[in-house]
């Protein structure tokens, strides 16, 4: 790779973002600010209990209320046809089960399986019209018994939510070598088994969710403005619940009020819609409350991990074993049990060279939101297995963690290294990482740091992880950048991976402009143009970068190399003697010269570059330290360091801003975040940002952050990508850094959430000697 | 209803409006000003913080028939004679945004706190920021944002 592409912001170039302006002055546009002429407006009335038979339905005090123009339920959806979403889970699992992917009709027929389930649609001339009429429709209900917790939904005698789903188990699966497995385990020195938790969360992008469409008679076709991660990817689900074709389907999006996977569903209320717009002929707007976001937005984790790791006498990991369960809730969302079942096989051994690896998977249906992917998708549920499994060997074994990780890590020059299940991680420098982190965290002036705290009555406890998880490859079959020259010289690029968030207005119009030679404000990057017809993936699993950011680049060579000939014709040359830098092509035999937007004047100058990439691997070191006090048990984090391996970054401060937003995400689930459940009725009692904790200013004063470059191998700009990594490291290295403080205590393992009442408890009862 | 007259962004504006009415939606559905979003519905995010009569209050807290007779300052009118404020500037400057989405709300808080604290300490920045949520940013970037505008401000 060229080597001046290593940093793009090598020097602490600040590159400004170019989306800010129009979002710091409100002139952004997200999915609740569209308004189409003659627009009316949805409400939703949705399932007040978890698990129920619809006996009847009455709407007709509805349809009469002031403004009301149409009343919709399950029979009308089921007579649409809306019934099976699309499913990703196609491959098959043990023994060569199929998944078994029980119906939804997008408004629920006959049954409820879930608090918050879309029962009936009302659509008014305005939303309070639409509301209070959503208010008057009596559903009679006869109740069935409800299961919450995955295990039980497993357990013989459990309820039956589906009737192709028996014994509520929609997918089972095992990977890795078992007989490989039982050997190691039989000869080791050393077992660790840990019962592991990772929590239901609630994804909680800012924006709640909204959508507005609208449909044309003439033609069919339907405008659906909606938040997205990629404009395909929720075009492709819609197509396939309701089997319009795609070329009917106009999907349409600017500003993304965050994402982290829970934008890209085809969720049945944007379904749903469709039907009143057909009806009606008229545009329909929905927004949703976010207390309709906590009962309907996909939640997030929720996988319930039995553990194992086998040691020899020096700590060698021998092998290690997973039994998994994947709590997905009451219905299957398109991709959301392939997380659980791919991600964690694709990095079961993390960043070691376990020889032996063996898990089982099982996927769970309960009477619960659906869950779908949530920042990482289960790449941090695998690695907060593995370095949980780690931390607690080095204590029972009385190793120094940092040093049982070395002994264990795939050694620098084993890359490209083949993974027991079958992964090639391309390139990574795990010493060097931890390296570089042990000394940023001052991991040597720990002990004193410690007695410090001891003196003031704290508890002091430093945890780490390090870890691995796959990025870059993409369901579609490649990535496309279009760039349009205009006459001024300007470009715009076309793009369908979506921001919601990310930057990608800056990153890309850097990489274009590294790639052109001139300044990024010249590139306007667009995205999610569905009239461009571009082929591409949507943003979500850390992938942009690799894909369209690489494609960037390409497309931007692809110009250079379309526009030469153009340029030579034009000054009347040969190709071979033009030479382009800068936005400018030379003669190398006269004066001549011409610029882009010259030849862009005299006809279109447009390229489309395209490229697939498969799997890279984005790694790092993560270390926390913690201070617990025993008199509250609230645990400050009083020092945070992260090294990381993305490969080349093209935009530091980017790339920092990602890693903040992550780890406190990461610290929001370990200290709080939690969706809670009643277990007899199945109600939702987190519903609201009143009872479920998101993290606030002030919950860590700062974060060391550092990167520790290898250049990936996949992508021709060496990038690995790294939206998801501080989900990934922060899980463990928190959890580890609050098990070091307390474990001199006695306390046993605890799973998130690590609150301050569950902290209390454990110390109080440790202090009793239980 | 009730008919209504208030001052928004330096304008006058009248409008008839049904008593339910909360402020944030009628300054974005009645008076288009979209750039005050909505993340709640228990006052908790702060998405929809405006300034009225110079103080900042969560919009979605106040019916728009309390704004009656009220000066009332949103987003778009932050910026004067084409100059951005302080904390606009300083959430650029500091990349304190990610997807934008709280930012209209922290942008109007931060303004209110610097009004009250022209140098905030921390411990004031994290108290002034109690009833703002963000998902993207982690919050240190905004933390460093608003010392920023701090410093911008008394330039």
């Amino acid at each position: 790779m060229d080597q001046h592409h290593h940093l793009f912001d090598v020097g602490g170039a600040h590159v400004a973002r170019l989306e800010d302006l129009r979002l710091i002055k409100g002139e952004g546009c997200y999915a609740a600010d569209w308004k189409l002429p003659n627009q009316a407006h949805a409400a939703f009335l949705r399932a007040d209990r978890a698990h129920a038979k619809i006996v009847s339905v009455n709407t007709e005090a509805a349809r009469k209320a002031k403004g009301v123009l149409g009343v919709y339920t399950g029979t009308d959806a089921f007579s649409a046809g809306y019934v099976k979403p699309l499913s990703m889970l196609t491959f098959a699992g043990k023994d060569g089960m199929k998944a078994r992917i029980p119906d939804r009709v997008v408004l629920a027929h006959g049954r409820v399986r879930f608090v918050g389930e879309t029962v009936a649609m009302v659509v008014a001339e305005t939303a309070l019209q639409a509301q209070d009429a959503a208010e008057l429709i009596e559903v009679e209900y006869e109740e069935l018994p409800v299961v919450v917790a995955p295990e039980s939904a497993l357990a013989d005698g459990a309820p039956q939510l589906h009737d192709n789903v028996p014994g509520n188990l929609a997918f089972e699966q095992e990977a890795g070598d078992a007989a490989a497995v039982a050997a190691a385990f039989a000869k080791a020195a050393h077992v660790t088994k840990l019962k592991l938790d990772c929590t239901r969360v609630a994804p909680s992008p800012m924006e709640p969710r909204a959508c507005l469409v609208g449909y044309d008679a003439g033609s069919g076709a339907y405008t659906i403005h909606v938040p997205v991660q990629g404009i395909n990817m929720m075009r492709m689900q819609i197509a396939t619940y309701t089997g319009v074709p795609d070329d009917k389907l106009i999907i349409k999006a600017r500003d993304v009020g965050g994402g982290f996977g829970q934008r890209s569903i085809a969720y049945t209320e944007y379904v749903a819609l469709m039907i009143a717009a057909k009806a009606l002929n008229r545009p329909v707007k929905w927004v949703a409350t976010r207390s309709e976001a906590f009962m309907s937005d996909s939640h997030g984790r929720a996988n319930y991990i039995t553990a194992e790791l086998a040691l020899d006498k020096d700590g060698t990991f021998l092998a290690m074993k997973l039994d998994w369960i994947a709590d997905l809730g009451a219905y299957l969302h398109p991709a959301g049990p392939v997380s659980p079942m791919r991600n964690p096989v694709t990095c079961l051994n993390g960043v070691y060279k376990t020889p032996a690896l063996f898990g089982r998977w099982r996927v769970a249906l309960t009477n619960t939101v659906p869950v779908s992917a949530y920042r990482g998708a289960a790449r941090p549920e695998i690695a907060y297995t593995i370095e949980r499994l780690v931390d607690e060997s080095a204590a029972q074994m009385n190793i120094d963690p940092a040093e049982l990780r070395r002994r264990n890590f795939i050694p620098p020059q084993a890359f490209p290294y083949k993974t027991p299940t079958g992964s090639v991680y391309d390139i990574a420098d795990f010493p060097g990482v931890l390296a570089k982190a042990l000394k940023l965290a001052d991991v040597a002036g720990f002990a004193k740091r410690r007695a410090d705290s001891e003196k003031r009555g704290l508890l002091r406890g430093q945890g780490m992880a390090t870890v691995i998880e796959n990025s870059g490859a993409g369901m579609f079959p490649k990535d496309e950048i279009r760039l349009e020259v205009a006459a001024d010289g300007n470009i715009t690029a076309y793009s369908v991976s979506h921001s919601q968030g990310q930057g990608h207005e800056t990153t890309f119009a850097q990489i274009i402009g590294d790639g052109l030679g001139i300044p990024a404000e010249r590139i306007k990057l667009r995205q999610g143009i569905a009239e461009q017809g571009l082929i591409g993936n949507h943003t979500g699993g850390s992938r942009t970068i690799v894909g369209a950011g690489t494609v960037c680049s390409i497309a931007a060579k692809k110009l250079i190399e379309h526009a030469t000939p153009l340029a030579a014709e034009q000054m009347g040359v040969e190709p071979s003697q033009v030479t382009y830098a800068n936005g400018v092509f030379q003669s190398t035999e006269s004066e001549r010269k011409i610029t882009l937007g010259e030849l862009a004047a005299k006809k279109p100058l447009t390229v489309t570059g395209e490229g697939k990439f498969g799997s890279t691997f984005p790694n790092g070191c993560h270390i926390a330290e913690v201070e617990i006090d025993p008199q509250t048990g609230v645990t400050d984090v009083v020092s945070y360091v992260t090294v990381d391996d993305c490969g080349t970054v093209i935009n530091h401060t980017i790339v920092e801003g990602q890693m903040h937003g992550a780890v406190a995400q990461g610290w929001g689930q370990i200290f709080g975040e939690n969706i809670v459940y009643d277990p007899e009725t199945g109600q939702l009692l987190t519903g609201s940002f009143a009872d479920y904790p998101m993290p606030k200013a002030g919950w860590i004063r700062d974060i060391t952050i550092a990167d520790h470059t290898t250049f990936g191998t996949i992508s021709p700009l060496g990038v690995k990508g790294m939206g998801e990594s501080g989900c990934t490291a922060s899980l463990g290295a928190l959890a580890n850094a609050v098990m070091n403080a307390l474990r001199p205590l006695g306390v046993p393992p605890l799973d998130m959430p690590l609150t301050a009442h569950k902290l209390w408890q454990a110390i109080a009862a440790a202090k009793k000697g239980h | 209803m009730a008919k209504i007259t208030l001052t928004v962004n330096g304008e006058k504006r009248s409008a008839e409006v049904e008593d339910r009415t909360l402020l944030a939606n009628f300054l974005r559905d009645t008076l288009n000003l979209t750039g005050t979003h909505v993340g709640c519905d228990t006052s908790q995010c702060g998405a929809c913080t405006v300034h009225v009569d110079g103080r900042a209050v969560k919009s979605c807290t106040m019916l728009a028939a309390q704004a009656d007779g009220a000066d009332v300052l949103t987003i778009e009118g932050l910026a004067k004679n084409g100059k951005l404020h302080p904390a606009q500037a300083a959430f650029t400057e500091c990349h304190a945004l990610q997807c934008g989405f709280c930012t209209p709300g922290m942008i109007m808080t931060t303004a209110a706190l610097l009004k009250d604290h022209p140098q905030p300490t921390d411990d004031e920045i994290v108290h002034g920021l109690e009833g703002n949520l963000c998902r993207c940013t982690g919050y240190l970037n905004i933390i460093k944002a608003v010392k920023r505008a701090a410093e911008l401000q008394g330039k």
